[in-house]
C-alpha cells in the first residue's frame, strides 16, 4: 500500500445512467489507506457516485480512475471490493454463508481456476472477520437481516481487496451487528485498505471514517474532515441550523426518522 | 418379457437417464435466477427448428438444436439490451417459434412421419440409436460446462449486478447458460416432449430445495431426484402404455406433494416436541451476542445469556434463532427489575 497512486482520482467527472447525468463536474481524490464517508440525502447522487467507481454506473465526461486504471479497465478486479445495499441476500435456492462468501473470491480467480486451498482459507478468514466464523455452513436464509449484511461484507472481504466501496452498510441494521461491523471496519482499515462509505448517517462509523464528502444535487457541497460535515448533514437532514450549534455531535447518532425511512425506500 | 429385452426400451431408459441427469442440473440455475419459464420458451423455439429439420429431411435434433441455441442467445442480448419490452420480444419469439413449427409442420409433404404429438409430448420408443449417441454429447457438454463453470453461473444467476461490479463477463455467463438451456430442451426432447420440459428442469429443483442446506447439495440431490423421477416414469409407462412425458411429469409432481407435506409435517411436529421438553422464548426483541450487554454464562457445551436472571440459549433452526429458557440463574436477579 506505499504506492503514489491514490485509491480514487475524479477529474471533472459526471456520472449518470443512459445519458442522463446524475453527478456532475466532480474533482475527488482519495489517497490509500483513507477511510471516506460519502455523505448526502436520498436522491444526493452518492450512490451514483459509487456505482460510477465500480461500473454500474456511466461516465459520461471527465476521468475517474480507480487503482490508477480507468474504471473498468482495472486487470485485477479483486482489489475492489463492493457491498451492494440490499436487505436479504436468500435467494430462491438454499446457499450457505460459505457459498455466498466464496463468490466474492472469484474476482480473483478469473473465468475457469477453482478455488484452491488458498482461496478457501481466505473465505473462512473473511467470515470470521465480520463475526460469522460459527455459521460457516449454515443457509444464510436462517440469519437475521444484519448478519446478512455481514455476510455481503464478508463476500467483499473475501477477495483481500485494497479498497472497499459500501452502499449503506448499517441501515436498517441492530445495534449489534452494527457494533460489529464498526469493528471489522477498523481493523481492514487499520491493514490499510482504503474505505468509501456511502451512507447517510456517519453516526455509527463515526469512529473508523475520518474524512467526508457530502454530494447535493449532485455535486460536491463539502469534503474535508468528517467532524466538520455537520452543517452540510444537517442542513441536508432539513434541521434548523441552530438546533446543532457546535459541529456534527460524532458520540450521538442522529435521530432522523424522515430521512432514514425515506433512505430505506431508496432503490 | 421384460424390460430390457426390447432394444428400443434399452435406448429409451438411456435416453431418459440422461435426461434426468442434465436437466435438474441446468434447471437449478434457471430457478435460482427466477427464470423458471426459459425452458418452456425455447423448446416453443426448438419446435420451429423440428419443422425445418422435417421439410429439409435432415435430422430434426440437429435442426432444433440450432433453432434453440440461436433463440436462447437472442433471448439473452435482447434481456441485455434491457428496459424496451425485452418481455414483450420474448412473447413474440416464443409464440412465434410454436406457430411457425406448426405452420410449417402442415406443409410437410405428405408421406413423411409428422407426428406433431410425438414432438410436443415426446415419443420415448422413437429414440434411434443416432439420437442416443447425439444425446450423450449433449449431455457430456453440459454436465461438463456446469462442473466448470458452476460457480461463475451461480454468482450471475444468485446477483447479476455484483457479478458485473467484480468483473464476472455477466452476459457471457447468461449467453452460455441460455445455450446450455437450449442443449438440455433439445435432449428432453424424445422424452418428456417440448412443452413438458420445463418441468423436468424445475421441479426436481424445487423437490430438492425442500431438502437442502447448500446450493451444492440443492445440485447433486436435484440431479438424483431427476434421474430417479425419469427412469421411473419411462419403466411405469411401458407397462400401463401411457405417455412416458405425462408420466414422468406425473411422478415428480407426486414426490414434490409429498415432500411438501412429509416436511411441513415434521417441522410443527418438532416444533411441538421441542416445545412440550423446553420453554421457548419467541419473537426475542435482540439477538444475544458479544455486544448485547447480558453476560454470557458457559452451560455444559454451550453458552447461554444471563436475561435478566433468565438464562437464555440460543437454538439455531433452519427458520432462524430462537431462545430455549435453560432455567434460572442461580445468581439471583437485580431485586428492582
Amino acid at each position: 500500500m506505499s504506492t503514489q497512486i491514490p485509491a480514487i482520482r475524479l477529474r471533472g467527472a459526471t456520472i449518470g445512467y443512459g445519458d442522463v447525468p446524475i453527478v456532475r463536474d466532480v474533482d475527488l481524490t482519495i489517497a490509500a489507506g483513507e477511510a471516506v464517508a460519502v455523505l448526502g440525502s436520498n436522491g444526493s447522487g452518492k450512490t451514483t457516485l459509487s456505482r460510477g467507481l465500480l461500473g454500474l454506473a456511466t461516465v459520461l465526461d471527465g476521468e475517474v480512475q480507480v487503482l490508477g486504471a480507468p474504471v473498468g479497465r482495472l486487470r485485477e478486479r479483486g482489489r475492489v471490493g463492493y457491498v451492494p445495499q440490499r436487505h436479504s441476500i436468500s435467494g430462491a435456492v438454499p446457499a450457505t454463508v460459505r457459498e455466498v462468501a466464496g463468490v466474492g473470491r472469484l474476482a480473483r480467480l478469473g473465468l475457469f481456476r477453482p478455488l484452491g486451498a488458498a482461496d478457501r482459507r481466505a473465505v473462512v478468514d473473511a467470515v470470521a472477520a465480520v463475526g460469522l466464523a460459527d455459521r460457516l455452513d449454515d443457509p444464510v436464509a436462517a440469519l437475521s437481516g444484519g448478519q446478512q449484511r455481514r455476510v455481503l461484507v464478508a463476500r467483499a472481504l473475501a477477495a483481500e481487496p485494497e479498497l472497499l466501496i459500501m452502499d449503506e452498510p448499517t441501515a436498517g441494521v441492530d445495534a449489534a451487528s452494527q457494533e460489529a461491523l464498526a469493528g471489522t471496519l477498523a481493523a481492514i482499515s487499520a491493514r490499510g485498505t482504503t474505505l468509501v462509505v456511502v451512507t447517510h448517517e456517519s453516526a455509527p462509523l463515526a469512529g473508523v471514517l475520518t474524512r467526508a464528502v457530502v454530494v447535493d444535487h449532485g455535486r460536491v457541497a463539502y469534503d474535508g474532515p468528517l467532524s466538520g460535515a455537520g452543517h452540510h448533514d444537517e442542513h441536508l437532514h432539513h434541521h434548523p441550523p441552530e438546533r446543532e450549534p457546535a459541529g456534527y455531535r460524532l458520540d450521538q447518532p442522529t435521530v432522523t426518522p424522515g430521512p432514514r425511512a425515506a433512505a430505506d425506500r431508496e432503490r | 418379457m421384460g424390460l430390457l429385452d426390447y432394444d428400443f426400451m434399452q435406448r429409451a431408459l438411456l435416453a431418459s437417464l440422461m435426461v434426468g441427469l442434465v436437466a435438474p442440473a441446468v434447471g437449478v440455475f434457471l430457478v435460482q435466477r427466477r427464470l423458471s419459464l426459459l425452458g418452456d420458451g425455447l423448446g416453443h423455439v426448438a419446435l420451429t427448428g423440428v419443422a425445418v429439420g422435417v421439410l429439409t429431411a435432415t435430422s430434426p435434433v440437429w435442426t432444433a438444436l440450432v433453432a434453440a441455441v440461436a433463440g436462447a442467445v437472442l433471448i439473452e442480448l435482447v434481456r441485455a439490451r434491457g428496459r424496451t419490452s425485452g418481455d414483450v420480444a420474448l412473447a413474440v419469439l416464443f409464440y412465434g417459434g410454436i406457430a411457425g413449427g406448426v405452420v410449417l409442420l402442415s406443409l410437410a409433404p405428405r408421406g413423411q412421419a409428422t407426428n406433431l404429438d410425438s414432438y410436443l409430448f415426446g415419443a420415448i420408443t422413437t429414440t434411434s440409436p443416432q439420437d442416443v449417441a447425439v444425446f450423450a454429447g449433449i449431455s457430456v457438454v453440459v454436465l461438463l460446462s456446469v462442473a466448470l463453470l458452476g460457480q461463475r453461473l451461480y454468482a450471475v444467476s444468485d446477483d447479476e449486478e455484483y457479478a458485473r461490479a467484480v468483473g464476472l463477463p455477466v452476459l457471457g455467463l447468461n449467453v452460455v447458460l441460455a445455450a446450455l438451456v437450449a442443449s438440455t430442451v433439445v435432449l428432453s426432447m424424445r422424452v418428456v416432449g417440448l412443452l413438458l420440459i420445463s418441468a423436468l428442469m424445475i421441479l426436481p429443483s424445487a423437490i430438492a430445495q425442500l431438502l437442502a442446506r447448500s446450493f451444492r447439495e440443492t445440485v447433486l440431490l436435484a440431479c438424483l431426484i431427476g434421474v430417479l423421477v425419469s427412469v421411473s416414469g419411462t419403466a411405469t409407462s411401458f407397462y400401463t402404455g401411457t405417455p412416458s412425458g405425462g408420466t414422468i411429469v406425473l411422478l415428480a409432481i407426486a414426490l414434490f406433494l409429498l415432500v411438501t407435506s412429509v416436511v411441513a409435517l415434521r417441522e410443527s411436529t418438532a416444533r411441538r416436541r421441542h416445545r412440550r421438553r423446553v420453554d421457548v422464548h419467541d419473537a426475542h426483541p435482540h439477538e444475544h451476542g458479544a455486544a448485547c450487554g447480558h453476560p454470557p454464562v458457559p452451560h455444559g457445551d454451550h453458552v447461554d445469556y444471563d436475561h435478566d436472571g433468565h438464562l437464555h440459549a440460543p437454538h439455531r433452526t433452519g427458520r432462524g434463532v430462537h431462545y430455549d429458557e435453560h432455567g434460572e440463574h442461580p445468581v439471583a436477579a437485580p431485586p428492582n427489575r
